[in-house]
């Protein structure tokens, strides 16, 4: 393996990063429901020799106060079944699903991916969360979330109880080639982190900048090292999307492009659905309505009341504060340039101890990928910083990871 | 309506989860013109059927993938979403198969109907996908399903789509019965007025005469035969010759796996005749 080598996963839920991604030209809003189009992106995936395609999940029913935003690209489906049928059009690319252990039982876990492995021969591997959102409580006969505390501390036992099962599996036959999923982790708080610490082989994260980049990575390497495991055996993949041009000027042009498809009536739903609560029936030109907002919202009104409150006290509009939110999602790295400019952004990043490599959110689908794939990965080959081959058949040799040791039975 | 002679057969072979040999097994399904594969059976089901399905999806033409769903290791909100995935991804060639597998009575039943209510919260005509207004969506299509069983407590709405077919095609098996009377397909060892579902298919093995079988079939008794197969490669061809005469003499519509074999969606079971209907885009 090369040296300092970029590792890439595509994240490619729904229509693309942006909300107004869907109504792009080169956007196709139909596809997420045809074979075709999973066909189509999962061989341009494999083309541009990515480690693994992600898909996130949710398992909130959308509808922020019973009301189902209409402008936003919904529904999401399944992605454990979008990426194992994605496994069967490819060879080499890796499909890692995000599935909560909240909601699912060890043995269901087990089972699901333990066959998602088989089938695939060696390429799956699982995004673990907890789920988060309040609204999914009710889909599975619940009143309210377990606390956070409760939900890692439930992680952990689950992603145990489902290592052993794997390890059953394996022995009972047909053998699973990596012996399990690479297991992967997106924690943020500090029971998040302790947790990716212990369990992660590649963590997720947002990183706005390099400096951000480089803390996350150091403070995870230290865990990783306190916790007695090898950091070079965890990939840190922060998320970064970018709208590219022939010229700086036209990259630009397009971003605004993109901007400019947001209406307020879209920007407000996003900000609803963020926010668990509906504000779409508020004046959009009246004061962004904070006691409202605290007294509707199902998410912790500490950490809301910090989102709202600096804008409520300088007095800025739902409408301005909407449309601000929805340009900036998530505190993602975007990058707006040429490819040469943001190949060299990357290997900089890479370089500066900021990431082991990128989780790529194409800001609208197909069309996002295309020109990541055509412009930058050619740039990043010819300067000997990313594979042109893919270097085995699981996506542990593609993640340059040690082998999975088997243990006596 | 149309009245085709339905040819079913189920896989339970371990190596089915395995690439290289459930290419060979789907594309034999295919090739005999096989109607429906059921993924594992009562008493087998030696993985994940949901995950298996949704690889056939692209790697057949025109089987009906039937999963294979035990009760007992299962939740109907991720249920309905991976079958509502596999039958956009087959464009309407999904079928599924509940059975207790050890779950407490009553359970199988609560997971068909919590699923069915999930996947009728969306309605047919739910999405708009209009890029130049911003209309992605119908809101007042979408309804919460507020489903409340035994076992299963399902607000709803399920944040993914009402499938292709509706409601996907319901296959029960008389080897592990439940007590749904609106499915689609019953797997019956001995023709029987009430089987539960709109078309009833015999459980045959090669042995089995063809005569008594089309006799059963023209008196309106049993509307095909379906097989457990224990050596997939070697019996497909050998089932699909059997039954060549019946099958050529009645064969299925043009369409989705229920225009194909004449199961429109009951009207107890579904809120909506159709499925879902995904606009054009220019
Ligand atoms: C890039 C990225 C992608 C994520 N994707 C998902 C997802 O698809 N589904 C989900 O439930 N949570 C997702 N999360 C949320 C994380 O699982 C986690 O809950 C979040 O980062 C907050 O950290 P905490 O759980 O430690 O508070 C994602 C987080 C990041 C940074």
């Amino acid at each position: 393996m090369m040296s300092n080598e970029i590792h890439l996963w595509a994240f490619l839920q729904g229509i693309g990063f942006y909300p107004t991604g869907w109504m792009h030209e080169r956007a196709r809003p139909e596809g997420v429901f045809s074979m075709d189009y999973y066909s189509y992106v999962a061989k341009l995936a494999e083309k541009g020799r990515f480690d693994a395609i992600v898909f996130g999940d949710q398992l909130q029913s959308r509808g922020a106060g019973g009301r189902t935003p209409e402008r936003m690209a919904m529904p999401t489906l399944d992605p454990m079944t979008l990426l194992t049928a994605m496994a069967a059009v490819t060879d080499h690319v890796g499909l890692v699903a995000t599935i909560s252990t909240t909601f699912n039982t060890p043995e269901m876990l087990a089972e699901r991916f333990g066959t998602m492995e088989r089938i695939t021969g060696g390429r799956a591997g699982w995004n673990i969360v907890t789920s988060v959102h309040p609204d999914t409580a009710g889909n599975f006969g619940l009143d309210e979330m377990p606390p956070k505390e409760t939900r890692y501390s439930n992680a952990a036992d689950v992603v145990d109880k489902a290592c052993e099962l794997w390890a059953a599996m394996d022995r009972a036959g047909p053998h699973l080639n990596q012996g399990r999923p690479v297991l992967v982790q997106a924690g943020q708080s500090p029971a998040g982190r302790e947790f990716a610490a212990r369990t992660a082989e590649a963590i997720f994260c947002p990183a706005p900048s390099i400096e951000a980049g480089i803390d996350f990575r150091n403070d995870m390497r230290s865990r990783i090292s306190g916790v007695g495991r090898n950091p070079d055996g965890t990939r840190v993949m922060p998320g970064l999307s970018c709208v590219l041009g022939g010229t700086e000027e036209e990259a630009k042009a397009n971003h605004k492009a993109i901007m400019d498809m947001a209406s307020v009536e879209l920007a407000i739903e996003y900000l609803s659905e963020s926010l668990c609560c509906d504000l779409t029936s508020f004046d959009p030109n009246a004061k962004l309505p904070v006691e409202a907002i605290l007294e509707k919202t199902l998410l912790p009104t500490a950490d809301v009341g910090r989102m709202v409150t600096p804008a409520g006290e300088k007095g800025t509009s739902l409408r301005d504060f909407a449309m601000n939110f929805m340009l900036n999602p998530r505190g993602h790295n975007v990058f707006i340039g040429t490819p040469e400019q943001m190949a060299d952004m990357m290997i900089e990043w890479r370089d500066a101890g900021a990431c082991d490599g990128f989780t790529l959110q194409p800001s609208y689908m197909p069309g996002g990928l295309e020109d990541f794939v055509e412009g930058v990965i050619p740039i990043l080959q010819q300067k000997g910083r990313y594979r042109t081959e893919y270097p085995g058949t699981t996506l542990r040799s593609t993640l340059g990871l040690p082998a999975y040791e088997r243990a006596e039975a | 309506m149309t009245r085709p002679f339905i040819l079913s057969a189920a896989i339970a072979d371990p190596e089915l989860a395995v690439p290289e040999t459930a290419a060979t097994y789907l594309n034999a399904a295919d090739e005999t013109g096989l109607d429906l594969l059921l993924f594992g059976e009562a008493g087998g089901r030696p993985f994940d059927a949901q995950v298996l399905v949704a690889w056939a999806a692209p790697r057949s033409q025109r089987v009906g993938l039937v999963a294979t769903v035990p009760a007992s290791n299962a939740h109907p909100f991720h249920v309905a979403r991976a079958l509502s995935a596999v039958d956009f991804l087959s464009a309407g060639r999904t079928g599924w198969s509940v059975i207790p597998e050890g779950a407490a009575e009553g359970t199988a039943e609560d997971m068909v109907g919590a699923a069915r209510s999930l996947w009728d919260g969306w309605g047919s005509d739910t999405l708009i996908l209009d890029k130049a207004s911003g209309r992605y969506l119908d809101a007042s299509k979408v309804k919460a399903s507020n489903y409340e069983g035994p076992f299963f407590k399902v607000t709803g709405p399920v944040n993914a789509m009402r499938p292709l077919l509706g409601q996907p095609v319901l296959v029960l098996d008389d080897a592990a019965p439940i007590a749904i009377k609106d499915a689609d397909i019953a797997l019956v060892s001995e023709p029987t007025a009430d089987a539960g579902a709109t078309k009833s298919l015999l459980k045959v093995t090669l042995d089995t005469k063809v005569e008594d079988v089309a006799a059963l079939f023209a008196e309106g008794k049993i509307e095909g035969v379906h097989m457990s197969l224990s050596d997939p490669l070697a019996e497909l061809p050998k089932l699909a010759a059997l039954f060549a005469e019946l099958v050529a003499a009645n064969p299925g519509g043009e369409g989705d796996l229920r225009a194909r074999l004449g199961l429109p969606l009951a009207s107890t079971a579904s809120n909506q005749p159709d499925g879902a209907k995904i606009p054009e885009i220019a």
